[in-house]
C-alpha cells in the first residue's frame, strides 16, 4: 500500500474508459479511483444517455432488458421514444426547454408498470452535452406512502431547532433522520480543519456498538468523493453488495469520453467505498451532505445492516432535511465559534484583571482560571521572571528554552501589531520540534514583553495521539475484508499515521485572535502598572520630602520659644529677685528642662531622618570605624579610666560607614555611661557565621550572618527590661542618674541596624554587665 | 575714626533680637545695630542705603524663617544686586535642615550658624560672629577707603 499513486505504471484503464466492474479490484490507491465516471450504475434502476440535440439513445445500462423488455443493442441509436413513448418524449422536450436541468436532476414522469416491472420514476438532467435519464421504482405515485416529504420534514425541523448547542443540534439531526428513514445507524460526521473526520453525533439501534467520538483519517473519504458530496445533497446505496451494471458502450460514441455521473442517483458505487462498508457489515447506506458557506462541513452518514429500499418520499425528505440542516448548522457553527471566542476572551479577561490586582503575571499559570481553561490545548507555558511556569503537557525546560530562542527570532514576533506565531507542524519548521512532537506539534505563542522576553505559549500534541481513531488496532479488533485489510479502517489508519505524523489540530482564527487579544491585555496591564508605579514613587518621594521638611520646621519652630524661655530664665537668675536659694533652684530647673527639651527635639529629628535617608553602601573595615567611634565618644581619654579590648581584628563588611559608626558610638557611650565601675572594661568583637556557638539569645534572623557585639561590665539590665531599652525615649533610670541622656540612642541603633537588613538584641546580667549584639551584611561576594 | 558701619539684623523674634543686642553690649560692639523683621523690609533698607555706599552695613545677620518674605528671599535679592552683594551675610537660624545649609551657601551666604537654645551658648555664638566678622576678616569696604 502506498501513499502516492504509482507514477510510472499507467492506470489499467488508461486506454479505455474506466468501469468499476472491470477495473475496481485493481485499485490500490483510493484517491485515484475515477468516482465521477464509474462506467457503471447500481442495479436497482436503469439509465439512458441521450444526445441532447435529437434525444437519440447513445448509451444504455446493460440491464435494460429487465426494465424495458429491450436489450441495449436494440435501443442504441434509437430515439428515446422507444422507451418513454411519444408522451414521455414530449414531456422531456418541454422540460429541456423550460427547466434548468444542467447538473440538477428533476423528476419528469412515471412510466406505468409493464412487463411485470414496477412503475418507474424517471429523472432527467443534462451534463457535459448529454441528457441522462434515470429510471427507478421509487414509488413516487404510490398513494400508500402517506405524508408528502414536506410535511414530514417540517415536523422534523421543528424538533431539530430546540437544540442549545452545536452538538445537541447534530444529535437532533441524527435522531430525526433515523426516525424518517428507519435506518439502523445515523451519524453526523464532522470534518476537522485537517480534513480528518469525527463521528460528532449518532443515533442507532440499541444493540449496535456506538461509534460516537471516533475519528477517521482524511483518506477514508478522499478528495474526489468530497468533491462529489459538495455538489449533491443525497447519495443512496440501497444494496452495497448489489451487482454493478455497466453502460453499453462504456464511452459516449459521439465524444469517445466516459459519462460524468456526478449527479446520478444511480451512479455506480466506488469499489473502495462498498468494500469499506461491507468490511463493516453494512448492507445499505444513505449519505447526505452538510454544507456551510459552500464548504463540506460534514456528512450525515446512514448505515443499514440489510439491503434497503429508499423511496422517493424518504429521499426527498432527506434531501430537504439536509438542506435545512445545513442552513441551521451554519448559524449554529457561527454561534458556537462566537461562544468559544467569548469564553476565551472572558477567561483571558479574568486572568488579566486578576494579574492586575495581584500585580503579577504568575496568576496566569496558577490559581483559577488558568491559561488552559479556555484554550483547546493540552499544555501552556508562561515565561516570566526569567523562568518557565508550565501547565498541562509541555516540553521540558531545556526544550522550552531552545524553542523560546527560536521563537524570538521569528519574523512574526517583529510585528508590533500582531506578535503571534501559530503552527500545526512545528517539526517541519523547527528540526528540534521532532523530539517533542508528542506534546508540541502545535504551537501558538504570543510575546507579552519585548524587553524581558516574556512569552505565553500553548501546545497541542500530534493529532494521532489525541483522538480515538476508529482504525487504531489498540481500540478495535482487526477488521479484514475479502481483499485483505487494505480498505478496512485499520488499513487506512496505518497510512494515515504516516500522513499526520508531527502534525496537530490546526489553530483556528478564533484561537489566534484570542491569543492576540490576551497579549494586548497583558501589555496594557504591564504598561498601566509601570505608570502607576511611577506615580506612586513620585508621590512617595514627594511625601518623604514633605515629611522631612516638616520635621525640620517643627523642630525649628518648637525651639524658638524654647530659646526665649531659656533666655528669660537666664536673665531671671542674674537678677536680684532670684537670689534666694529656693527660687534659684526653680529657675535652674526651668533652664535644665528647656535644654532637655532641646535634646529631645534633636533626637526626634535625627530619628525621623534615620529611617528615611538612603544608606550609602561601601566595603568598610570595621576596625577603622570602631577607632573613629572611640575617638568621638572619648572612651580612651585618660579621665575615663576605661579599657577597650578587641580580642581579634574585626571583619570588613558592606555597610554605610557613617551610620555604622553611629551604631558603635551609641553602644559605646551607653557602655561607659551605665556603669558603676571605676575602671570599666569594654570588649568589642564578632562571631563569624560558620563559627560554632551562636551568641546567646540570638534570634533566627541572625543565622548565617556575622554577629558583632559590644560587651561591658556595667550595671546590666534586668531581663524584663530587655525589650524596653529599644523604645523611643524610654529610660530605665532617673533622669539625672548616669549622666542623663534622652533615651533615643538604642532606638536609633535598632533603626540603623534594621536599615542595614540586620537585627539587634542583647544579653545581660544585672550587676554584671550587658552585651549588645547586631548583624550586618557580610562583604563577601559584595562588589568593592 | 570714621563712624563704624551699622550691623543689620533680620530677626522677627523679639527675644532672639534682644539676645543679639545683649551680645553686642557684652562684647562692646561699637557698631549701630539696626533691625528688620521681614525679608522685604531688610531689602528695602539695604536698597535705601545703596546710594550712599559708605553707609551700607558692615554685616547682615539673617534669620531664615521670618514671617512674610523670609530670609532666603532676602539672601537671593542681596546677592543678585551688584551694589549689595559684597556685604558679608551671616545666616543665623534655628534650622539644621541640610537643604537650608545647601541653599544658603550656594546662594552666596558667607557663614551659617545654628541658634542654640541654651542662652549662654547663644551669646557665645554671637560674640564669636562679631569677633570674626568685625575684627578678624578684612572687610570688603576697606578696599574703598584705602588711599
Amino acid at each position: 500500500m502506498t501513499s502516492q499513486p504509482p507514477a510510472v505504471h499507467p492506470l489499467p484503464w488508461a486506454n479505455s474508459p474506466y468501469s468499476i466492474k472491470r477495473h475496481g479490484l485493481s485499485l490500490t490507491y483510493c484517491a485515484s479511483e475515477p468516482v465521477q465516471t464509474p462506467g457503471c450504475i447500481q442495479d436497482h434502476g436503469a439509465l439512458l444517455v441521450l444526445r441532447l440535440a435529437d434525444l437519440t439513445i447513445l448509451q444504455a445500462s446493460e440491464n435494460t432488458l429487465q426494465y424495458f423488455g429491450k436489450a441495449p443493442q436494440d435501443l442504441l441509436t434509437q430515439s428515446v421514444a422507444v422507451v418513454v413513448a411519444a408522451t414521455g418524449m414530449a414531456r422531456l422536450r418541454e422540460m429541456l426547454q423550460h427547466d434548468s436541468l444542467e447538473s440538477s436532476a428533476l423528476y419528469a414522469f412515471t412510466l406505468p408498470a409493464q412487463h411485470g416491472v414496477a412503475a418507474l420514476d424517471v429523472c432527467i438532467h443534462t451534463n457535459e452535452g448529454v441528457v441522462i435519464l434515470e429510471f427507478e421504482p421509487t414509488g413516487r405515485l404510490d398513494e400508500s406512502n402517506g405524508n408528502d416529504a414536506f410535511s414530514l420534514v417540517k415536523a422534523a425541523i421543528n424538533r431539530m431547532q430546540t437544540a442549545g448547542n452545536l452538538r445537541d443540534f447534530c444529535q437532533n439531526v441524527a435522531r430525526e433522520v433515523r426516525s424518517m428513514t428507519g435506518l439502523d445507524r445515523v451519524m453526523v460526521y464532522r470534518f476537522h480543519a485537517d480534513l480528518h473526520g469525527e463521528v460528532f453525533a449518532e443515533n442507532k439501534r440499541d444493540d449496535l456498538p456506538g461509534w460516537l467520538g471516533l475519528h477517521y483519517p482524511e483518506s477514508d473519504i478522499p478528495q474526489p468523493a468530497r468533491d462529489i458530496f459538495k455538489r449533491i445533497w443525497i447519495r443512496p446505496i440501497p444494496h452495497v453488495a448489489g451487482a454493478m451494471v455497466e453502460l453499453v458502450p462504456l464511452a459516449n460514441p459521439d465524444t469517445g469520453r466516459a459519462v460524468n455521473m456526478t449527479y446520478c442517483a444511480l451512479r455506480g458505487t466506488s469499489i473502495m467505498h462498498t468494500e469499506y462498508l461491507s468490511n463493516m457489515g453494512v448492507a445499505a447506506s444513505l449519505t447526505l451532505s452538510i454544507l456551510v458557506d459552500g464548504e463540506l462541513w460534514g456528512l450525515i452518514a446512514c448505515h443499514h445492516y440489510t439491503p434497503m429500499h429508499f423511496s422517493y418520499r424518504v429521499r426527498s425528505a432527506c434531501e430537504l432535511l439536509a438542506q435545512v440542516a445545513s442552513l441551521q448548522l451554519k448559524a449554529a457553527v457561527h454561534s458556537e465559534q462566537l461562544r468559544y471566542r467569548l469564553r476565551l476572551d472572558n477567561v483571558h479577561q479574568q486572568l488579566v484583571s486578576k494579574a492586575a490586582s495581584v500585580g503579577d503575571l504568575l496568576v496566569l499559570s496558577d490559581g483559577e482560571p488558568t491559561l488552559l481553561d479556555a484554550m483547546d490545548a493540552e499544555g501552556a507555558a508562561l515565561f516570566h521572571l526569567d523562568r518557565w511556569w508550565c501547565l498541562g503537557r509541555t516540553p521540558n525546560v531545556a526544550q522550552l528554552d531552545a524553542l523560546a530562542i527560536w521563537l524570538h527570532e521569528r519574523l512574526e514576533f517583529e510585528s508590533s501589531t500582531r506578535p503571534v506565531f501559530a503552527t500545526d507542524k512545528l517539526a517541519s519548521m523547527y528540526p528540534a520540534g521532532a523530539d517533542m512532537a508528542d506534546v508540541a506539534s502545535g504551537v501558538l505563542a504570543v510575546r507579552v514583553s519585548r524587553l524581558r522576553k516574556d512569552l505565553i505559549v500553548w501546545f497541542r500534541p500530534e493529532t494521532v495521539q489525541t483522538v480515538q481513531w476508529a482504525g487504531n488496532p489498540n481500540d478495535k479488533p482487526m477488521v479484514s475484508g475479502p481483499n485483505g485489510p487494505r480498505l478496512s479502517p485499520r488499513g487506512s489508519f496505518a497510512l494515515f499515521v504516516e500522513q499526520v505524523k508531527q502534525r496537530s489540530v490546526p489553530w483556528s482564527p478564533t484561537e489566534v485572535e484570542s491569543a492576540l487579544r490576551l497579549q494586548l491585555l497583558v501589555m496594557e496591564m504591564v504598561i498601566s502598572r509601570a505608570e502607576r508605579l511611577a506615580e506612586v514613587n513620585l508621590d512617595l518621594t514627594r511625601s518623604n520630602e514633605e515629611l522631612d521638611a516638616f520635621a525640620y520646621v517643627a523642630s525649628h519652630d518648637l525651639k524658638e520659644p524654647l530659646r526665649g524661655i531659656h533666655r528669660y530664665a537666664h536673665q531671671l537668675l542674674e537678677s536680684s529677685q532670684a537670689q534666694d536659694t529656693e527660687n534659684r533652684k526653680r529657675v535652674e530647673s526651668l533652664m535644665r528642662l528647656t535644654v532637655r527639651m532641646d535634646s529631645l527635639l534633636d533626637s526626634l529629628l535625627h530619628f525621623s531622618r534615620v529611617g528615611r535617608t538612603n544608606l550609602e553602601y561601601q566595603t568598610v573595615d570595621l576596625n577603622e570605624v570602631v577607632e573613629e567611634a572611640l575617638e568621638m565618644i572619648g572612651v580612651r581619654r585618660v579621665e575615663n579610666h576605661c579599657t577597650v579590648d578587641l580580642p581579634r581584628p574585626l571583619p570588613t563588611v558592606l555597610c554605610d560607614r557613617v551610620r555604622v559608626r553611629e551604631i558603635f558610638s551609641n553602644l559605646l557611650s551607653n557602655a561607659i555611661k551605665y556603669t558603676s565601675q571605676i575602671h570599666p572594661l569594654i570588649e568589642i568583637g564578632y562571631v563569624a557565621p560558620q563559627e560554632h556557638g551562636a551568641p546567646a539569645l540570638a534570634p533566627l534572623e541572625a543565622a548565617g550572618h556575622t554577629v558583632l557585639y559590644v560587651r561591658d561590665d556595667g550595671i546590666g539590665i534586668a531581663p524584663q527590661h530587655f525589650g524596653q531599652v529599644f523604645r523611643m525615649f524610654k529610660r530605665l533610670h532617673g533622669r539625672d542618674e548616669f549622666s542623663g541622656g534622652v533615651g533615643a540612642g538604642l532606638t536609633i541603633v535598632e533603626k540603623l541596624v534594621q536599615r542595614h537588613g540586620g537585627v539587634v538584641w542583647l544579653d545581660s546580667l544585672e550587676g554584671a554587665g550587658s552585651t549588645f549584639y547586631f548583624t550586618l551584611p557580610s562583604a563577601e561576594g559584595a562588589t568593592t | 575714626m570714621i563712624r563704624a558701619r551699622p550691623i543689620l539684623v533680620l530677626e522677627d523674634s523679639d527675644e532672639d533680637y534682644q539676645t543679639v543686642l545683649d551680645a553686642a553690649k557684652q562684647y562692646a560692639v561699637p557698631n549701630d545695630i539696626q533691625r528688620a523683621t521681614s525679608g522685604d523690609a531688610c531689602i528695602d533698607m539695604l536698597r535705601a542705603l545703596a546710594d550712599t555706599p559708605q553707609s551700607l552695613p558692615a554685616l547682615v545677620l539673617l534669620d531664615l524663617n521670618t514671617s512674610q518674605s523670609d530670609g532666603r528671599e532676602a539672601l537671593l535679592q542681596i546677592k543678585q544686586d551688584v551694589r549689595l552683594r559684597a556685604i558679608p551675610i551671616v545666616v543665623l537660624s534655628g534650622s539644621v535642615n541640610p537643604r537650608d545649609l545647601h541653599f544658603c551657601y550656594s546662594s552666596g551666604a558667607n557663614a551659617y550658624h545654628v541658634k542654640p537654645v541654651h542662652h549662654a551658648l547663644h551669646l557665645l555664638v554671637l560674640q564669636k560672629i562679631f569677633d570674626y566678622w568685625l575684627h578678624n576678616v578684612v572687610s570688603p569696604f576697606e578696599a574703598e577707603s584705602a588711599p
